[in-house]
């Protein structure tokens, strides 16, 4: 459901980070933040929040101009995790291009991981998303404490669906970046596919990659 | 190719242009404090170029002193172009970035509370729409429950109703089979003396004819003029062919014998009259001890010579009562004890009156009824007996009547392991 506007040579993209209450999906932004350069993006924007529980949505907009002049905006929302903001979930999650699952590594929050999957598998069918062909990533996060599923046990899980999996610790910063750049590298796919990036626009995959993540300095636009 | 235009409109999100975040008086006091610090001009421009806002005390001129952009969501979306005399006004840059700082918060800030607006706003109508759908639902729901209580109730009045009239069908049937069962007995009480009635006429008609013959032997000799010595020595002789001697001996007792028997049938009718209270339906003054013996004596072909009846009834004043209600229930009482024993079956009928309430009790010596089955035996349809052989209605019909007669009823055990039915029933005084 991409945003396309031809004569303005505009773009506009959503990526929406989902899972259940607090399994660090304003964590992964913030560390998005911090970690990926400033130039092209714009400050991340935390909506109201109650102890430190995400009410509406948190955004991380992302800015690139294509070599042949388009303009592609990239807006990264997280959701409310608790139960409760059902409605909230499914208003940011209406018309996105691709959504990475943060669940919750503790053997304790297994039972709320899959419930909440199941609700992104009902809230996607209620905006009219299909998730087998929506770019879909899952980051098990809080791999540093100690009571943690198995990585073995989750990729034997998870394996047979095909969804990337990766194991993050986002409060350390580690595993942010990959979870994201999976999720752009899919989302990448999915456009080019259709709006050829690499062919029209002459943004190739890796430059795309490059100016969405590239953690190590880069040259400025021009 | 793709259209032109392929907007699609967000729930939250929408894409937003400069003017559409910052308001004309959050910047124009802005622009304008930088004119009056010092500045020819200060205006911002879109990412076109085109000016958006603007204050200037010099016609605007020459290249900016500094160019400052303006982002949304990372994006440039403007400037902010600042004039003037740079050597004069060293400060004048620095002031310029001062402004886009601000500029850029303001932005931050209102988009954030823009947001934050959409947002809520969606959750709330969202929320609202679910609660009148949840409302409506609700509603519905309760209009079809109320819809099928309704019904219900109707469908169980209904039923209620069949019921009842189906109970006091049967109830009516019962009573029906009872004086059925009576009539046949009562039909053989009265075919026996009809029987011997009938014979007795046959054999006195035999008689008569041979009077006849006599009388007209005696005619017919007189009209012959025969001798009186001959008449004498002839009719004799026709006497003792008639046997004469031996019809008259006979003829007394078979007449004497046939009138014990019409009387015995009138007996039996009265009683039956007086048992079926033909003539008393309404509610009269009945004195209980009469009921019981009309029921006995009506009973009498069944009870005679095999069962053996005590009578311990005590004077009672009358009772007001439909009296075939009364007998109906001694009949089905005693029938009842009939039934529990073929033979040597002692039926003790005792009644006694406190002052207050009369205490009636119909006790046998038969089996006795088990104490698992006491609570039951009033109910209609309860029966221990064979399917077939009785409906089990015999006992619900006395409880019935007991009841219209404002009375109870129970079962004990009669001191020798029969059963005793025991009715106790107000004297109504009116």
């Amino acid at each position: 459901m991409i945003e396309y506007n031809e004569s303005e040579q505009r773009m506009v993209l959503k990526l929406v980070y989902y899972g259940p209450a607090m399994s660090g999906k304003t964590t992964n932004l913030l560390q998005l933040h911090e970690l990926l350069p400033h130039e092209g993006r714009g400050d991340l924007m935390v909506l109201d929040t109650t102890d430190d529980r995400t009410i509406y949505f948190d955004l991380l907009p992302f800015f690139i101009v294509a070599p042949s002049g388009l303009k592609i905006k990239i807006k990264v929302y997280t959701v409310p995790g608790q139960v409760r903001h059902d409605a909230t979930r499914k208003a940011v999650l209406q018309r996105t291009d691709g959504v990475a699952f943060i669940a919750d590594s503790q053997l304790s929050e297994s039972t709320n991981n899959l419930a909440s999957f199941e609700s992104l598998e009902n809230n996607l069918a209620l905006v009219g998303l299909n998730i087998d062909s929506l770019p879909l990533v899952i980051q098990f996060n809080k791999r540093d404490l100690k009571t943690v599923v198995e990585e073995g046990d989750i990729h034997r899980t998870w394996g047979p669906t095909g969804i990337p999996v990766t194991m993050a610790s986002a409060i350390n910063g580690t595993g942010v970046v990959e979870t994201f750049s999976l999720l752009v590298d899919r989302l990448y796919d999915k456009i080019d596919y259709r709006y050829r990036l690499a062919d029209d626009h002459g943004l190739e995959k890796g430059m795309f990659l490059q100016r969405m993540i590239s953690v190590v300095e880069r040259e400025g636009d021009e | 190719m793709m259209s032109s235009q392929e907007r699609l409109s967000y729930v939250v999100g929408e894409e937003k242009r400069l003017r559409e975040v910052l308001a004309d008086g959050e910047v124009s006091p802005l622009l304008q404090g930088l004119v009056r610090a010092g500045a020819d001009n200060v205006t911002i421009v879109d990412a076109e170029g085109t000016e958006l806002w603007a204050a200037r005390d010099i016609a605007f001129a020459g290249e900016p002193l500094v160019a400052l952009p303006l982002n949304l969501e990372g994006e440039p979306v403007g400037k902010v172009l600042v004039f003037g005399d740079g050597t004069a006004r060293p400060e004048l840059p620095a002031m310029g970035k001062l402004l886009a700082l601000a500029l850029n918060t303001v932005i931050t800030n209102n988009l954030k509370r823009i947001l934050t607006t959409e947002i809520h706003t969606t959750v709330v109508n969202t929320s609202f729409e679910q609660l009148v759908e949840i409302n409506q639902q609700l509603t519905q729901s309760e209009a079809r429950y109320r819809e099928l209580a309704e019904s219900l109730e109707r469908r169980v009045n209904e039923r209620t109703a069949e019921l009842k009239k189906a109970h006091s069908h049967l109830l009516q049937q019962e009573k029906m089979a009872a004086i059925g069962q009576l009539a046949a007995g009562i039909a053989h009480e009265i075919n026996n003396p009809l029987g011997f009635i009938t014979s007795n006429l046959h054999t006195l008609q035999k008689y008569v004819n041979r009077f006849g013959a006599m009388l007209y032997f005696f005619r017919d000799q007189q009209r012959l003029g025969t001798s009186i010595a001959e008449v004498r020595e002839l009719s004799d002789r026709k006497w003792q062919e008639l046997k004469l001697d031996v019809v008259s001996a006979d003829v007394g007792d078979l007449l004497s014998q046939t009138l014990a028997g019409a009387e015995r049938v009138s007996g039996i009718v009265a009683d039956l009259k007086g048992f079926s209270h033909v003539d008393e339906l309404g509610v009269v003054a009945v004195d209980v001890n009469r009921e019981i013996e009309l029921t006995l004596s009506v009973l009498s072909h069944q009870l005679n010579g095999t069962v053996e009846i005590v009578r311990e009834l005590q004077p009672l004043p009358p009772v007001k009562a439909q009296p075939a209600v009364l007998s109906q229930v001694f009949l089905n009482i005693i029938q009842n004890a009939l039934q529990s024993k073929a033979e040597g079956l002692r039926l003790t009928l005792s009644t006694a009156w406190d002052g207050n309430r009369i205490r009636i009790s119909i006790a046998d010596n038969g089996p006795g009824i088990p104490p698992e089955h006491r609570g039951r035996i009033f109910e209609p349809f309860f029966t221990t007996r064979e399917v077939g052989e009785g409906k089990g209605m015999g006992l619900a019909v006395v409880y019935d009547s007991v009841l219209k007669l404002g009375g109870t009823i129970a079962v004990a055990d009669a001191a020798d392991g029969g059963a005793d039915f025991i009715i106790t029933m107000p004297l109504n005084k009116e």
